[in-house]
């Protein structure tokens, strides 16, 4: 143990920061231009990411063909925590850069990873992650969408819910249903699907906070012909792949979550005082040591996190790395429910300055309370989240 | 920041276990509960194997571990609940003998300690605060030496250690003195684990000559008396949830045994949950536990921070654990003859000393400029 890096990281860390410096979008730009949902790519993004490629910093484990620099493990790490400390996105596309490319990458053919997944490493197109049915949520195992396979071609019917960024997507990784015959889990396959093709319909569905900028979709596939070459990997395979996006998915949820809450922390860290010398002294006291409880949560999940990830490194497994789903997410949810009750009647105000925006157009504690439950809800809730570590990790029998 | 064990430090985990499985068995532990036994002879056999050394500075005589290995130890302690002196001697008397004294001093008690020859601990509290702002005991200057009066609270082991250290404030500021246990007079208390033993103490005007004398009064005493205190809190806090992990371990194998209705109670979805909100609370305190161990160990200007950090967190992980250990074993863990209660009580002892996980979030909301500003009198 030993709380520090070895020289040859941190020399990593300078080299990156360096490049930085020279390459970053600036704040104007990003200001000017953002982000519109999850799969929109505003020109300085795409110029970003382009410059992100060409220089091995984009993946930095991958080789260097594909964006990276065969970077280890923590170095990897440290490229993320530089990024989330210089307040810059990595991709204005995270399922597409996060799940979509790799997962191509992983079980595409050579020209599907030519047309689909490097595009997406150069900046050049967007994807969605089509998986969240109406009757398929935590149970993913039973979506219902159906690819029927006509000669060269699928045919594609069914619905797509909670679908992050298909309102600005080009092309969707989609799980559909090709043996309806098979147990649940051996009938699933995946399709690449142009969102431009005839018969798709995108439905926004705008959220209880910040509604003008929908990032979730409804999407309605009627009669949608895809071309047969457009399966990834083996037919009926698909569940495999299911599980892969989610570990790709997980394997970068721990370190944001970390980030998030320590960066909310020190947002709140700077507003309290103010906000607590309003208070009388008995009052005062009881909100100070609730923030001091979410002071305890940020730094634990560091910790918890950086536990893990060590034992990754040395090739162990991380039990602890379960954990972080639920924890960081609460954590962060019970953070803004005490930031917005130590603000009092202010934090009834919608906020509307910009300078102090908490990502996708946040701008109060109250507004971040309730959008926190995105990351309570998502990718596998809270309640999953805690039957994967009582069955997964802690041995217990399922129900 | 890697907060994995190294190999070294794993076999050294795994030595101090095997050895407490053999010296210190749970037996010992109900012979001491239902006063058939002592832990005299663990600290004897500790003392053969050199523990008492190991994080001794070499220059005193130690093997010269760092507070690594003094976590890891702790850690263990708390796992078995192995009793005896090692805990007061080794976490809270050298660290205040170390942080506070000169050099003769330092190498009179150290070397001792070292060579197995003494047990100490630590009189700090006082009305229930480990802190040295809580001191109000005081140090007058006689002919040669210092006289203390006042008293001091909650003393682990002050019944029967052979040296304490004494926190007491004179003109100048803060002092510390070691004074033999015969000097003092000493009230133990009857607490609910026995292998914790506490006791008060009253400073009747007892004279400290000038060789026992760590730190005259002064203003640098306090910064010294931190820094032995943010020791002794680690300790604690490891050894601590330690204790809540094997409540945490056995609770578990209970659910997936017991069965009701035809499965195991631990199928349970309601039980589950619970389940995976205690592993959370033992995983997110250890992990705080060696973050403060490393702080501690590479003198790290966060160490103070961390130091509470980690206490908070073991205690608010013992709330949890120690409650849920008990409810989710039913009938069976509520009898005497079920050895969980032991683990239970200790966790309980474990929170208390050194500041429950109330007091350490209140000195985080002030390192951390949120508590009110203190009013000053003039």
């Amino acid at each position: 143990m030993k709380l520090t890096f070895d020289d040859s990281v941190e020399a990593f860390r300078r080299e990156f920061l360096d490049w930085l410096a020279d390459n970053r979008p600036t704040d104007a730009e990003m200001a000017a231009d953002p982000a519109l949902s999850s799969a929109h790519l505003p020109a300085w993004a795409k110029a970003w990411t382009r410059r992100m490629f060409d220089a091995g910093w984009l993946v930095p484990s991958w080789p260097k063909e594909l964006g990276g620099r065969d970077a280890g493990p923590v170095e990897t790490l440290v490229y993320l925590e530089e990024l989330t400390k210089a307040h810059i996105p990595r991709t204005t596309n995270p399922q597409g850069l996060g799940i979509v490319a790799p997962s191509i990458l992983d079980y595409g053919s050579p020209e599907q990873i030519e047309r689909y997944a490097m595009p997406i490493l150069r900046g050049e197109r967007a994807a969605c992650l089509g998986m969240s049915e109406p009757g398929a949520g935590s149970d993913l195992a039973a979506l219902s969408t159906r690819a029927v396979l006509d000669g060269d071609h699928f045919v594609v019917n069914g619905q797509k819910v909670w679908t992050s960024g298909a309102n600005y997507a080009e092309f969707c990784f989609l799980f559909c249903r090709t043996d309806p015959s098979a147990p649940k889990h051996k009938g699933i396959s995946v399709v690449l699907v142009d969102m431009d093709t005839p018969g798709i319909t995108v439905r926004p569905l705008p959220e209880i906070v910040h509604p003008d900028k929908p990032d979730l979709n409804e999407v309605f596939f009627t009669d949608v012909v895809v071309p047969a070459e457009n399966l990834v990997g083996q037919m009926n395979n698909g569940w495999a792949m299911a599980n892969g996006s989610l570990a790709h998915e997980r394997g970068m949820v721990w370190l944001n979550g970390v980030l998030m809450l320590e960066e909310s922390m020190v947002k709140l860290l700077a507003e309290a005082p103010e906000a607590l010398d309003r208070l009388p002294a008995q009052e005062r006291a009881v909100a100070a040591d609730q923030l001091v409880t979410s002071y305890i949560d940020s730094v634990a999940a560091r910790c918890l996190g950086y536990r893990g990830f060590a034992k990754l490194v040395r090739g162990g497994s991380a039990p602890e790395q379960a954990l972080m789903k639920a924890f960081s997410s609460e954590a962060g949810q019970r953070m803004a429910m005490r930031a917005a009750e130590l603000m009092g009647d202010r934090s009834l105000d919608l906020g509307h300055d910009q300078a102090v925006a908490m990502g996708m157009g946040i701008t109060s504690w109250m507004e971040r309370y309730f959008g926190t439950f995105g990351g309570t809800i998502s990718a596998g809730s809270s309640e999953i989240q805690r039957n994967i570590i009582a069955e997964k990790v802690l041995g217990l029998p399922r129900s | 920041m890697d907060l994995e064990f190294t190999d070294e430090e794993a076999e050294l985990r795994d030595n101090v276990r095997d050895v407490l499985a053999g010296i210190a068995p749970t037996s010992l532990v109900r012979a001491i509960y239902e006063g058939t036994g002592d832990d005299t002879a663990v600290w004897e056999q500790m003392v053969q194997l050199d523990w008492p050394a190991l994080t001794v500075p070499e220059a005193h005589g130690g093997l010269g571990y760092g507070f690594l290995a003094q976590a890891i130890v702790a850690e263990q302690l708390g796992l078995s609940l192995a009793p005896g002196a090692y805990l007061t001697t080794a976490t809270q008397f050298a660290p205040a003998v170390r942080e506070i004294g000169g050099d003769e001093v330092r190498e009179r008690f150290l070397a001792a300690v070292a060579a197995g020859r003494i047990t100490g601990t630590l009189a700090l509290a006082e009305g229930g605060r480990w802190t040295p702002e809580a001191v109000q005991a005081t140090a007058t200057p006689v002919d040669g030496g210092w006289r203390l009066d006042g008293r001091k609270d909650s003393v682990l082991r002050g019944d029967t250690a052979d040296e304490v250290v004494v926190v007491a404030r004179g003109g100048a500021g803060l002092g510390a003195f070691v004074v033999p246990r015969g000097e003092l007079e000493v009230h133990p208390r009857q607490v609910i684990d026995p292998t914790m033993a506490v006791a008060d103490v009253v400073l009747d005007g007892v004279v400290v000559p000038a060789d026992r004398v760590l730190a005259e009064p002064g203003p640098q005493v306090e910064e010294a008396v931190r820094r032995a205190l943010d020791e002794a809190v680690v300790a604690l806090a490891v050894a601590t949830t330690a204790t809540c992990r094997r409540i945490f371990d056995m609770t578990l194998e209970y659910a997936k045994e017991r069965e009701q209705y035809g499965r195991p109670i631990g199928s349970f979805q309601a039980l589950k949950h619970r389940l995976a909100e205690m592993y959370l609370a033992v995983e997110r305190a250890s992990s705080l536990g060696w973050f403060a161990a490393l702080t501690i160990a590479e003198d790290d200007p966060r160490r103070h921070e961390a130091a509470s950090l980690a206490k908070a967190a073991a205690g608010e992980c013992q709330r949890l654990v120690v409650g849920d250990g008990l409810q989710l074993h039913g009938g069976i863990g509520f009898t005497w003859e079920h050895d969980l209660h032991f683990w239970l009580k200790r966790a309980k002892v474990g929170d208390v000393l050194f500041g429950n996980a109330v007091a350490h979030r209140a000195e985080l909301a002030r390192t951390l400029g949120l508590a009110a500003t203190e009013e000053v009198f003039a």
